[in-house]
This record gives C-alpha cells, structure tokens and sequence, in this order.
C-alpha cells in the first residue's frame, strides 16, 4: 500500500510562493484538497504528480523520492488535470487504448480495461464516436476513466467534478467510494459537497498553506459554535450580510433567514447552529464584503 | 511426521516437488494478474508508431512524393542554377517543419501536461517523435541533395550546406515555439514557423553571389551554428519540460 510524504514542499514561482513549506503524509484513503482559487491547491498536485519540481523540500513515495523512483512512481499514478488534455481526432477507444500504451499497460489486457472503464464512466456506447463531438462533461468523464487505466495506487484528480450535471457527480463519486480501498485518492476541488460525502480527510488550503485538516467531522467542530441562524427584516439582512460571511441566505415571507459565520453571536436573537462543511468553507475562505452584492441581487 | 524433540510442534515432511508447482502456479497467477510492464524502447517507438493518425502518414507520404516530383522536374528542366537551390531549400524548410507535426501534437490540446504524468512521459515521447522526424528529413534530404545535388554547379557537398542552414535554423525555430508559445494551436503555430522559414530560406537568393563558392565558409559556420543552436534548443527544450512550468497553461 503506497505512503506519500511532503516535506516542507515549497513552490515559487518569480516572486509567487505558490505552495508554502506544506508537509503531509497521505496513507490510504480519500483526501480532499478544499480551497478558493489560487490557493495553490493545483500547484501542490503538479508536484505530487511530477509535472512541476518543487522549489525546495521534497516528495517521498514509500520513503523514496519520487524523482528518484521516475517512472515506477509513475506507473502507480493515475492522474486528471484540470485542464484536461485530448486529441480531438481519436474515438473514445482509440484515446484511452493509446493512453493505456503509454502507462504500460500490457497489450493483452488493455483492450479489456479500456472497455471496463468506458462501462464504469458510462461512455461505452460512445466509444467509436470522435472526442471532438462530446460534451464537456462525457469529455470529463472521459478523463477519469483514463485516469483509472493502469489500476492506480494514487489517484490525483484535479477539479474532477467541473461541468459535470448533479446526476453524473453523484456517479462520479460513488466511483470515487469504491475505488478508494487500497489507494491514495487525492481531490482537489472548490465544490464543498463533493468532498464532503466521500473524503476521509479534509485539508483546507490558503495562501499556498494548509490551514487546517482533519476528518470531515473535526473540521467541522472547529467551527462549532460559530455558525448562528437569524431571521432579519430587509435592512437588518442587508446590515448582517455586509458585516458577516453568510453561508445561507433565503426569503421566508416578509423577512429573511440567514446562517451566519462569526466568531461572536452576530446580533441579538441570532441562535447557535450545527455547522456543516459549507459553513467551513464560509468561515475560512468568504470575506465577508463579498457578500453584499449578493445579497442585493438575491433580495430584489 | 517427524516428531522433533525438544520442541513441542509436529513437522511436516514437505513434498519439495508439488512446493515448487504451487510456487509456480501462484506466480503464473501473479504475473497473468499484472496490470503493468517496463516495456522496451523498442516496443515504446512501435507503440507511438501504431498510435500515429493516418494524417500524419498520408503527409509524411505525400512530401516523400513531392520532394521525388520536385528532383524529377528540375532535372528534367535542366535547372541547376541558384533558383533551384533556393526552390529546394524552401521546400527542405517545409518538410521538416510538417515532419515534426509528430512532436507539435504532443503539446497541443493540453495533453503536454497529462502526458508528462505517464509512465512513458513527454521527454521521453519528445524524443521518439524527433527520431521520426529525423528519419522522415534524412529521407526528403538524402532525395534532394542525392539526386538534385548532383545535378547541380555547386557540386553536392556545397549543396548540402545550402540545404542544411536553412533546414537546422527552422527546424530550432519550430522546437523554440513548441515550449514557448504552447498554448498556441498546433496548426498556427506550425503555419507561423513554417511560413516566417519559408522567407528567410529565400534571403539567400536575393544576395548577391551568396551561392558562390567564395562564401562556402560563411555557409559551413552558419550550418555549424545551426548544429549547436538545434543541439542547445532540444536540451532546452527537454530541461523545461523537466521543469514542468512551461507545460501548464495556468
């Protein structure tokens, strides 16, 4: 079973430190990377998938570097970036049986994988058709199948979910369920419910650092008693939500339901409620005057 | 059984030979269970071969033909002067710039990324696509200085020279816009490389007595700063995508 180690892994680029002295050890299970963009959420997965070099500390598969083990390491890896590559020209079948070539995956047995995970991502019957004619989310679907070609032990996939409709993320998770046994599953993604049901282990990423990390539930608690619920009139909403991060906003008859994150009771009247993940994103990420135009359009 | 004293277990005479079977059963099952190999280079070049678009043959095919059709006419026209060179030259310039299509398509539509994350990577997929479109020049250039070449006033070694600075100037042109304009689309910037080559291979024409014998020299220093150039642009070509940060877009 694979054991991934950061240590003190530090990317800069010209006077951006993108990612900023992180150390993990990710074992077995599924870690879900939560962060706003340009926290340097993809940047840390380049590194982990050796596309980028780190600008200093290093990264250890089993206690080997993996610039040293190469192309070991990446026989292991199964990877989907964000910004997904494919040759528009290829089918389905002939994309991922080139892809399957060029993870060593051995003759005999490609053509049969090739098939199980066109099955399994739901674009077997599209399989002789060209990539140029899919949709953004079969050419996603497309990605996570290559990504599981070669049975990899770490999977790292990058904003997996991104044009994808609700029925083909729920899938795409259930996917991510079952394949979690006996790997390293790493997502990075800024969609807090897709981490939310299948993550062992949350890391919340900002400003190239990790913030805070635990189980769902221990970063959860770690807002506990930080999330209220309030019911406002217009101009009282309007006074909260340019004060606070508001993570629920919804009209209930003349007035206003809010669910606010702060680390005092907001107003007076406001009650203690049970925080969720989006609360967490809330109380992390959202700053609280980006709020106020939101709250404008979703009055009127 | 043995029954061994001092210890308090029984032991079990071991059948060495059905051992062995199983031992060889069980790795027969391991090995058929395997999800991956270490192919070799060999095997690596045949399955970048296979994988080729039938594009990518019908043009390397389609050049063979013209370059075959171009020696034949000026042959046959009696054409040996510096427009013949010139005309040869240009037609060099944009066979080699078609038969590194191979390598420009590695870093087209995002893939150069992904590919870098394979087991067999983008360095190593970059330098199986040059020895293709090495092969594919040496072809076109062996037709047109071995037969046009001979034809010719200048004699072949000159020849060859006036073929080659044009061929090894484009050809580290192209592999500089491959990591430096990556995001731009394939077709573009191998228009681009190809057309902004054309010219300057016809910039000779238009000195005076550029293609006489005097000024072999100057055209033997500038094919051995072509060499070193092209040398110097696939390392740093290799080293960036090593790097990493040229490969991805954001």
């Amino acid at each position: 079973m694979p054991e991934l180690i950061m240590d003190r892994v530090t990317k800069q680029f010209k006077n951006k430190i993108a990612v900023d002295k992180v150390s993990l050890h990710l074992k077995e299970g599924v870690y879900g990377f939560l962060g706003a963009n340009g926290a340097g959420k993809t940047t840390l997965l380049r590194m982990l998938c050796g596309v980028l070099r780190p600008t200093s500390g290093d990264i250890f598969c089993n206690g080997v570097p993996i610039r040293v083990l190469d192309g070991e390491y990446r026989c292991m890896l199964g990877y989907l970036p964000q910004d997904f590559g494919y040759y528009p020209d290829f089918t389905a079948k002939r994309y991922l049986e080139y892809l399957a070539a060029c993870k060593a995956v051995p003759k005999e047995i490609s053509r049969e994988k090739v098939q199980e995970v066109l099955e399994l991502v739901g674009l077997k019957n599209a399989q002789k058709q060209k990539i140029r004619t899919f949709s953004g989310g079969m050419i996603r679907r497309l990605g996570i199948a290559q990504a599981l070609l070669n049975e990899p032990e770490i999977l790292i996939l990058d904003e997996p979910t991104s044009g994808l409709d609700p029925k083909e993320r729920i899938r795409f998770r259930n996917i991510i369920s079952a394949l979690s046994k006996s790997r390293i599953v790493i997502l990075s993604t800024h969609i807090v419910s897709d981490v939310e049901f299948i993550a062992d282990h949350i890391l919340l990423m900002k400003d190239g650092s990790i913030i805070e990390q635990g189980s769902p539930r221990d970063v959860t608690e770690s807002v506990k008693g930080r999330v209220w619920e309030y019911l406002a009139d217009e101009t009282e909403a309007q006074r909260l939500n340019a004060s606070f991060a508001v993570s629920n906003l919804r009209n209930e008859g003349d007035r206003i339901y809010l669910r606010l994150v702060s680390d005092t009771c907001p107003c007076e009247g406001a009650v203690p409620a049970q925080p969720g993940l989006e609360d967490v994103y809330m109380y992390y990420f959202e700053e609280a005057s980006d709020n106020v135009g939101n709250l404008e359009r979703r009055i009127i | 059984m043995n029954r061994q004293t001092g210890g308090e277990f029984w032991r079990f005479p071991l059948d060495e030979r059905r051992k062995s079977e199983s031992l060889r059963r069980i790795r027969q099952e391991g090995e058929n269970k395997q999800i991956r190999q270490c192919p070799s280079l060999a095997a690596n070049i045949l399955s970048q071969l296979r994988f080729q678009t039938w594009k990518y043959w019908t043009v390397q095919g389609a050049i063979l033909l013209a370059a075959m059709a171009l020696v034949l006419y000026l042959g046959n026209k009696g054409a040996d002067g510096e427009e013949a060179i010139a005309v040869c030259a240009v037609f060099l310039v944009f066979a080699g710039n078609i038969s590194l299509s191979g390598l420009g398509r590695l870093f087209s539509r995002n893939m150069a990324e992904l590919e870098q994350t394979l087991y067999l990577n983008l360095k190593q997929m970059v330098c199986i696509q040059m020895l293709f479109g090495g092969v594919a020049d040496l072809l076109v250039l062996g037709i047109v200085v071995g037969i046009a070449g001979g034809q010719n006033d200048a004699g072949t070694g000159a020849y060859l020279l006036y073929m080659l600075v044009p061929f090894l100037w484009s050809d580290t042109l192209y592999l500089y816009m491959l990591t430096a304009f990556h995001s731009l689309q394939q077709g573009y910037r191998q228009l681009t490389a190809g057309i902004v080559c054309g010219i300057l291979a016809l910039f000779p024409m238009f000195l005076e007595d550029a293609y006489e014998a005097v000024y072999l020299p100057v055209w033997g220093a500038l094919a051995a700063a072509g060499c070193v150039l092209l040398a110097a642009e696939v390392f740093h070509m290799l080293g960036k995508i090593e790097r990493g940060e040229g490969l991805c877009l954001n």
